[in-house]
């Protein structure tokens, strides 16, 4: 019975998430976003050594475990440019990576596409080359942040915003590094002198039955003054 | 098949004409049969209804794309991205994007079919089909469209020609809405879909109150304000409360031969995409 009521309440979440998201159209909100941002980059892209020709019509699936719907990238290219198409479908895949943004991130720390699949932190199925294609192309892009804001801001702006992200940027790494030192060491050293709740449970209970012992003592010793009394 | 290249005169064509259904269709067929039909709320007689429907988007053409951004807060662009992957587009893929306007779809298809595939944008209205055409020129888009001047009951095509085929906020201006899904049903291949992506009903209650509110005493101000043309924009709002509701329209799609039909509601039902197969 509770099986069946968990089996139903799975099944009535599943519907209304899958409602919900297609009246927010959240997808489609995050392709859009991918797709602007992956062309941008694109367009800002100075290694022109870059090729598309072998991903030209070729579409890659990426079904994250943090996402409830995939993303595909197909490729279209023309004489002088090359658009990535982001949409929300697994219908016409060449390829489909099934993995974790973690994993996605050391594939960005140049670690091996084969070597996370060895680690079964990457389910491929399909052309791989076209995952090695995609992961070749991400990692081989130029885009030279400063000369491209000096475009808009102008060069002395820049060069201060650069310096003061830099300094900024210095500054979080060096927190985020102590707080991380910090939480270690509590882990390690002050974490084994706190009180568990466990044995705060123990000792409270041992508290309660020491009390309750000295009540009995207490009432035993009045009851012998009392004796003694009327005597 | 009639290039718009040619730039033929709307006039010189049949004409899409609004009637009305309030999801009934008895009601379509009533007003047909006395000869009579519906622009947005008013009864009219159907020959003038071809040049007034004609009128609203000679006149709304230009301003098209600025209007939808403002009058949908952009979020047309989220529901053309939903039908394009609904539509299960593939490489090689013949797509006839009807009533296809300035040509948001066919942007999307185009870079999907590829060069091995075609995209087709038709439309009944000259001056939405030359604001479309330019448009997609100025992307770069030029390889695999091509720009038809069609009425949708009367398409212009052989047989089983479409994999996919989308009509995206047309269906509601066309006079004989069962003899364009008859016709669609004609042009599309065997496995082929229909995509319609419409304004619908609201579930609720209360985002139909506001919406309501929203469609008659705000947007024909900013129909004024922006495309200085406020009547279109009433005749927008109105049509759209005349257009059939979700369940309606998925009948229709049964009756005109589409199988495996269904529907979906987005931003509460403000818009429905509904969708069948032709096997």
């Amino acid at each position: 019975m509770r099986a069946l009521n968990n089996q139903a309440f799975t099944q009535i979440s599943t519907q209304l998430n899958s409602k919900l998201r297609d009246s927010l159209l959240l997808p489609q909100v995050v392709t859009a976003t991918l797709e602007l941002i992956m062309n941008k980059a694109l367009a800002l892209n100075h290694n022109k050594a870059i090729s598309f020709a072998e991903l030209k019509q070729k579409t890659l699936t990426l079904e994250l475990a943090e996402l409830s719907f995939p993303l595909s990238f197909t490729v279209n290219t023309s004489d002088s440019s090359a658009v990535v198409i982001v949409r929300s479908q697994t219908d016409s895949s060449d390829c489909t990576i099934k993995t974790s943004i973690k994993a996605l991130k050391k594939l960005k720390a140049k670690q091996s596409l084969t070597q996370l699949i060895k680690q079964d932190e990457l389910d491929v199925s399909g052309d791989i080359k076209i995952a090695q294609q995609f992961t070749h192309i991400t990692q081989s892009l130029a885009i030279d942040w400063q000369s491209e804001l000096a475009r808009h801001l102008g060069d002395v702006p820049t060069h201060k915003l650069l310096q003061f992200s830099d300094k900024i940027s210095k500054s979080i790494s060096a927190t985020a590094k102590q707080i991380e030192t910090d939480i270690s060491e509590y882990l390690v050293h002050e974490k084994r002198l706190l009180v568990t709740i466990s044995e705060v449970t123990v000792f409270n209970r041992q508290a309660k039955e020491l009390a309750n012992e000295v009540n009995v003592i207490s009432a035993r010793i009045d009851q012998i003054f009392a004796d003694l009394a009327e005597k | 098949m009639s290039s718009s290249d040619k730039n033929p005169q709307a006039s010189d064509l049949p004409t899409n004409q609004q009637t009305p259904t309030d999801g009934d269709t008895s009601a379509d067929n009533s007003a047909e049969s006395k000869g009579t039909t519906h622009f947005g709320y008013k009864t009219i007689e159907k020959d003038d209804k071809i040049s007034m429907v004609a009128g609203v988007f000679h006149s709304v053409a230009k301003q098209y794309d600025v209007m939808n951004d403002l009058m949908s807060f952009g979020i047309h662009r989220l529901w053309k991205r939903f039908t394009i992957d609904a539509s299960g587009v593939r490489p090689g893929n013949t797509v006839l994007d009807l009533a296809g306007g300035t040509g948001d779809l066919t942007a999307k298809f185009s870079q999907l079919v590829g060069r091995e595939g075609k995209v087709i944008l038709a439309d009944i209205n000259s001056s939405m089909l030359n604001v479309g055409r330019d448009k997609l020129r100025d992307k770069g888009l030029v390889q695999n469209i091509e720009y038809v001047q069609a009425n949708a009951e009367y398409l212009p095509f052989e047989e089983n020609t479409f994999d996919i085929v989308t009509i995206a906020f047309g269906l509601r201006n066309v006079t004989d809405k069962d003899k364009a899904l008859r016709s669609i049903y004609s042009v599309l291949k065997p496995g082929g879909r229909l995509l319609i992506l419409e304004f619908s009903k609201p579930e609720h209650e209360l985002l139909n109150k506001a919406y309501d509110f929203y469609s008659f005493n705000i947007l024909p101000k900013i129909g004024e304000l922006v495309a200085k043309d406020g009547a279109s924009y009433q005749y927008l709002a109105e049509s759209i409360r005349m257009h059939p509701d979700q369940e309606t329209l998925k009948s229709m799609m049964d009756n005109a031969g589409f199988e495996q039909t269904s529907f979906k509601n987005l931003t509460g039902g403000v818009v429905a995409l509904h969708k069948g197969y032709k096997f």
